[in-house]
């Protein structure tokens, strides 16, 4: 009698480092979330004590996770997935708190209190160059009543683009979070064929609104087309005009944001239509550190393609052991790839020969900020949910 | 050899963003934040009015006339001249002034307010041309965005009279 074949257990792959080195390799994180967090730990609030705390503990626990296993995409999306979400909570909270409304009228724009946002960047270059003139109704400098100002987000946006390039996306932005959580929810891909030539869209409406920006003299993107208005602040609708915005706002918001990447396991709001992701491409070429194929490795599985949120990667792309340019650095091919034919790269060196070196390196400066940025945002909201809870 | 260089300039590229990361909250913001502010760049004069070309002092309150606003080539807005009447919390509930905007000594407008008890209502009133050079105007009643409007913001009471001819310059 053939006896009946045990199948074998499926087996966890041995963890990447050992618990001692990755709990070193964090340390340096943890101890920067501390200092991140010292001010808000020093001022009173109990709210805002067990934000922080969470935070820190939260942005701590998935870097070790990155170091322990070897994975970044895998832990990034929880960060990313995360600030997504709750970014609309604080900053929400924080509109009816200064201003009683989640809408901005024209009395908040007269008093500059609408918050700059990175994506109105693109379309103030040619108008700021050409007339020294900001074509966005809010404040150079930040005020009581808009600490979100032009020169901060700015700045912020510089810092970041000098360290991530247009791994911005990946780390920073915090609305691609949104459809990131959607993209996720899906066990398999409902639409699996898209047109490649998608790709090509935020670039073509980067010129597009870039170019009325400038002849229109008014952020065209914001007026018109960008669909987390319906999830941060919108114009009051008082007329016709305003009334077919939000509905063109809220139209893309539930296609691009909600239904298609749903269907997609994409983003594709940022592979397919963000104008502002087109724009932050171009850094990637001045950027350090970038996502390479080893081809003595490589054997055009496509795992990776699949794997990839924006498609950035192509076949030919792949067989030149490159990504394409809107490459954002999240990480979801090299964990894809079942031959570690994908790795991190720092220009410059060969490729495949330290990639984890290339990846500590990078990783370091984008958990960094992504903890200053992104966390602060996390704190603020956990802090805001807990004061709704009814819990004395 | 070349490429041994190349590695090390890598290298000391990582290691300056690295730098970059570490440096950005306590200095780089601070310092590309005032860097942005001192290039001198501002907000464009159809959201601020512009700057003030003269300040009149009423009885309680004063009366800050704007310079002209001349909108750009395609933009949506017609020319228009900014008046402040503040504090707002100063004002009479109901009151008339006649305001002289180019500064030739003879009033160019009569405007009529009501500023309502609650501060985050929107005041209504109208706004009396005496000459062809601006344009009359009532609300509620007309809407033009950013050339006609009465509205209170920053403490102060806001009023745009749309120009008629292009005397205007920015």
């Amino acid at each position: 009698m053939a006896s009946a074949a045990i199948p074998h257990p499926k087996r966890r792959p041995p963890p990447f480092r050992s618990v001692t080195r990755s709990a070193l390799l964090t340390l340096p994180i943890a101890l920067w979330a501390l200092l991140m967090f010292t001010p808000t730990l020093r001022s009173p609030g109990l709210n805002q004590h067990i934000g922080a705390f969470a935070t820190i503990a939260f942005m701590t626990a998935l870097f070790f996770l990155m170091m322990r296993t070897g994975k970044t995409y895998r832990w990034r999306r929880w960060f990313f997935v995360a600030l997504g979400f709750l970014f609309p909570v604080g900053f929400i909270a924080s509109l009816i708190h200064l201003r009683g409304s989640m809408s901005i009228s024209l009395e908040h724009m007269l008093g500059g209190d609408t918050p700059f946002c990175h994506m109105v960047i693109p379309m103030i270059i040619i108008p700021a160059a050409l007339t020294r003139t900001v074509i966005f109704p809010g404040s150079i400098l930040p005020t009581a009543s808009n600490p979100h100002s032009i020169a901060v987000m700015i700045a912020l946006w510089l810092a970041f683009t000098l360290v991530l390039g247009k791994a911005w996306c990946s780390y920073a932005c915090f609305f691609g979070g949104i459809e990131e959580g959607f993209a996720a929810l899906p066990k398999h891909i409902k639409i699996r064929k898209l047109d490649p030539r998608l790709r090509l869209v935020p670039w073509a409406l980067l010129i597009v609104v870039a170019v009325l920006s400038a002849a229109l003299f008014e952020p065209f993107y914001c007026r018109w087309l960008c669909p987390f208005k319906t999830v941060t602040e919108f114009p009051t609708v008082t007329s016709v005009q305003t009334a077919i915005q939000m509905a063109i706002f809220v139209s893309l918001f539930i296609g691009l944001v909600v239904v298609l990447p749903f269907l997609t396991k994409k983003r594709t709001q940022c592979g397919f239509f963000c104008p502002f992701g087109a724009f932050q491409s171009l850094f990637n070429k001045i950027n350090l550190f970038e996502i390479r194929f080893d081809r003595t490795k490589c054997v055009d599985c496509t795992l990776c393609q699949t794997a990839c949120p924006t498609m950035a990667l192509s076949a030919q792309s792949i067989r030149e052991g490159k990504t394409l340019l809107n490459c954002m650095k999240c990480g979801a091919c090299v964990d894809s790839c079942k031959k570690h034919a994908a790795v991190w790269h720092l220009k410059g060196t060969p490729v495949a020969v330290k990639p984890e070196r290339a990846r500590l390196l990078f990783l370091y400066g984008a958990w960094a900020l992504a903890t200053m940025l992104g966390g602060s945002i996390l704190a603020n909201s956990l802090a805001t949910i807990i004061g709704f809870l009814p819990l004395r | 050899m070349h490429k041994r260089f190349l590695a090390v300039f890598a290298y000391i590229g990582a290691a300056l963003s690295l730098i970059v990361a570490a440096c950005t909250p306590f200095v780089l913001l601070g310092a590309f934040s005032q860097a942005v502010a001192r290039t001198g760049i501002h907000v464009d004069a159809v959201y601020t009015g512009g700057t003030i070309s003269r300040t009149v002092m009423r009885d309680g309150y004063q009366v800050d006339i704007y310079r002209p606003v001349q909108p750009h080539a395609l933009q949506n807005v017609q020319p228009f001249v900014q008046i402040a009447f503040r504090p707002a919390d100063s004002l009479p509930l109901r009151f008339s002034d006649e305001i002289d905007l180019d500064g030739d000594g003879r009033p160019d407008v009569r405007i009529r307010l009501v500023v309502p008890k609650d501060r985050n209502a929107r005041p209504t009133g109208e706004v009396f041309a005496l000459n062809d050079a601006y344009r009359s105007f009532r609300l509620p009643g007309s809407d033009r965005g950013f050339s006609e409007l009465i509205a209170q913001s920053n403490g102060a009471l806001l009023v745009r009279v749309p120009i008629n001819s292009q005397l205007a310059s920015r």
